[in-house]
């Protein structure tokens, strides 16, 4: 009682009692969703500070009879691969796609996503019906098959694999936000914004959206999980990343013919996939309990 | 005259059919004076309230028919881009609700800051400094302290204070004030009503005071406009409606006030509940409640009579041909 009468006292300092500062103390009292922050920040630490974490080059072959499928040993700590590269530093550098394609991909189908969902539960009627059977239409393309074509015509590239997975997952994000936005617009307070003579812009960017940016963020950070997963997916069947370039998904694939001799090719990189989508899974869980809206009126 | 209201009638297009809230209703503002409109929930307040402000929802709402004049031109038939410019710019309105009026995730005085950018072109600096005053002007204690704060660390009161910063920002001349005390506390009640004074002598400004507190109309209403189910039943100078109250619901209302009845008795109440507005009675739609009707009340509909002194009523009782 004492305590929580102490913390209030402190919240209530002027300008320290914003949603994001609430937020922040309700998320540090979750173990698991710091957990998962933990390793996320780790992974980008990994993957920004790669080059100094490991003396190898992640592309550059080895001494190929010799060097080749190496088992876990003090230099090579998750063994080499068929070309003598040092599995833990292809991972390292791996990361760096992984995280990439996971942050722009889903950078890019949250802003789309958000804009076409506040538009159309702003704007109702007509604007409403039409944006959203786009999206039902959207929806019922088979997401595989349109990666699969639109990477077999253009040559690959990280670039467009980042603009495919975003352009396809946009549309989820989009009912989220017309959701949140049409329970949103029934508030008073946008009928006293409107009162004070804001118009749909105005509303739109600066009422509705920063109102539902917590959900956004939420659904952000749990939508990468899926995104990195995508990407491996594409990856393990040749069309993801151009080789030599490390990623996690084109690691394991490599690995699939030796998996008996040579575990550790894509054990280690599998592994890793599963600790950094159950990270940004523990994370936007904690995000998503420290923003309930409930607790913000 | 700084409003006038003609004819003005508002329907909600329901499954049900539709929904006369507001039915043809009447009444001028002169400028600097308050007008009180008073009357049970339900009977067309706020719906007269949104339609000045054109911000009846639609669909289902929509305005029908009247005109509403406003310094001098017909506010109904502006586009909705120079309607833009006169909401809390020339016409602002404070709701009910503090709590929900504010968005939770700017502090208040961004929320003011905002208010007055959108109609001026004050830079940064200025609408801050600006809002800081507004914030003093409406008696908040360190203003600049209150500022950073957000809607859910002030009071109720405090974020009443907060909402009429922002509709006088632009100095409006003329604020509709829907039931501004409602949700506050008795004590909040009298300073808000202080406030709101005050700040009518200093500003100028008219005041269209919609409120179910007759206690409020009388501290700061010069004319009245008692509603009943769409339509306006009285219209009287505030000294006369409280002395001479002429509708039989009138009458039942000021009754029903504590204070004005004998002491020691239970209040007298009106029996029953305002008509359903989809199925109203076809005479005076009171008549099912009304203590004093005859025949004629259940088969035709009351104009409103003239009792002379600005005086209106809309009730057979005064019929020159029934006395």
């Amino acid at each position: 009682m004492r305590m929580t009468k102490e913390r209030n006292k402190r919240n209530r300092k002027p300008g320290s009692g914003g949603l994001w500062s609430v937020g922040w103390t309700r998320f540090r009292e979750r173990r698991l969703a710091v957990a998962g922050a933990v390793i996320v920040l780790f992974l980008y630490l990994v993957a920004i500070f790669a080059p100094v974490l490991t003396p190898y080059n992640p592309v550059t072959y080895g001494d190929i009879p010799a060097a080749r499928y190496m088992g876990p040993s003090f230099q090579h700590p998750f063994g080499t691969d068929k070309f003598g590269r040092d599995v833990m530093t292809r991972m390292f550098y791996g990361s760096r796609v992984s995280l990439l394609i996971g942050f722009f991909a889903v950078t890019l189908s949250i802003v789309l996503g958000s804009l076409v969902g506040a538009l159309s539960g702003y704007a109702g009627g007509i604007v409403d019906a039409v944006l959203m059977r786009v999206v039902d239409a959207l929806m019922a393309i088979p997401r595989l098959f349109l990666l699969l074509t639109c990477i077999a015509l253009f040559s690959q590239s990280i670039l467009l694999i980042i603009i495919l997975l975003g352009a396809t997952g946009w549309m989820s994000a989009a009912r989220l936000v017309r959701g949140q936005v049409l329970a949103i617009k029934q508030k008073d307070y946008i009928v006293a914004a409107e009162a004070l003579g804001a118009g749909g812009k105005r509303i739109i960017f600066k009422h509705l959206i920063p109102n539902t940016l917590t959900v956004i963020v939420v659904s952000a950070t749990l939508r990468i999980g899926g995104i990195i997963l995508a990407e491996a997916a594409l990856s393990f069947l040749g069309l993801g990343v151009p080789p030599p370039t490390p990623s996690w998904g084109m690691m394991v694939f490599e690995g699939r013919d030796v998996m008996l001799d040579a575990w550790w090719v894509s054990t280690f990189p599998g592994l890793a996939i599963v600790i950094t989508v159950i990270g940004f899974n523990l994370l936007g869980d904690g995000l998503r309990d420290a923003f309930d809206p409930i607790h913000f009126t | 005259m700084l409003l006038r209201v003609n004819n003005l009638e508002t329907i909600f297009r329901m499954d049900r059919g539709d929904v006369r809230a507001v039915d043809g209703i009447n009444f001028n503002i002169k400028t600097g004076k308050t007008l009180g409109m008073v009357g049970e929930s339900g009977c067309g307040k706020s719906v007269t309230a949104l339609s000045i402000m054109r911000l009846v929802p639609d669909p289902p709402g929509k305005i029908t028919a009247g005109s509403i004049e406003f310094d001098g031109r017909n506010i109904l038939s502006l586009p909705e881009k120079e309607m833009r410019k006169v909401r809390g710019n020339e016409i602002s309105i404070v709701f009910q609700e503090p709590l929900s009026s504010l968005n939770p995730v700017f502090t208040c005085g961004e929320q003011v800051r905002e208010a007055i950018a959108l109609h001026s072109h004050l830079g940064r600096k200025d609408s801050k400094a600006k809002a800081v005053e507004m914030l003093r002007k409406v008696r908040i204690p360190d203003p600049e302290i209150r500022y950073k704060n957000y809607p859910h660390q002030m009071s109720g009161g405090m974020r009443q204070r907060v909402m009429i910063a922002m509709a006088l920002s632009c100095q409006p001349k003329l604020l509709i004030a829907d039931e501004p005390t409602t949700a506050l506390d008795v004590s909040v009640q009298a300073q808000i009503i202080e406030l709101l004074r005050d700040l009518r002598e200093e500003l100028g400004m008219s005041v269209l005071l919609i409120t179910h507190d007759l206690a409020v109309i009388a501290q700061m209403a010069d004319t009245v406009v008692v509603m009943y189910a769409g339509k306006i039943v009285e219209k009287a100078p505030v000294e006369r409606l409280f002395s001479e109250p002429s509708h039989p619901y009138t009458q039942g209302l000021l009754a029903s006030m504590p204070g004005y009845s004998v002491s020691g008795k239970a209040l007298p109440v009106i029996p029953g509940s305002v008509p359903d507005p989809a199925k109203l009675p076809p005479g005076c739609r009171f008549s099912d409640r009304c203590s004093k009707r005859i025949d004629r009340c259940f088969v035709e509909e009351p104009p409103l009579f003239d009792l002379g002194n600005s005086h209106f009523s809309r009730c057979w009782l005064y019929s020159k041909e029934e006395s």
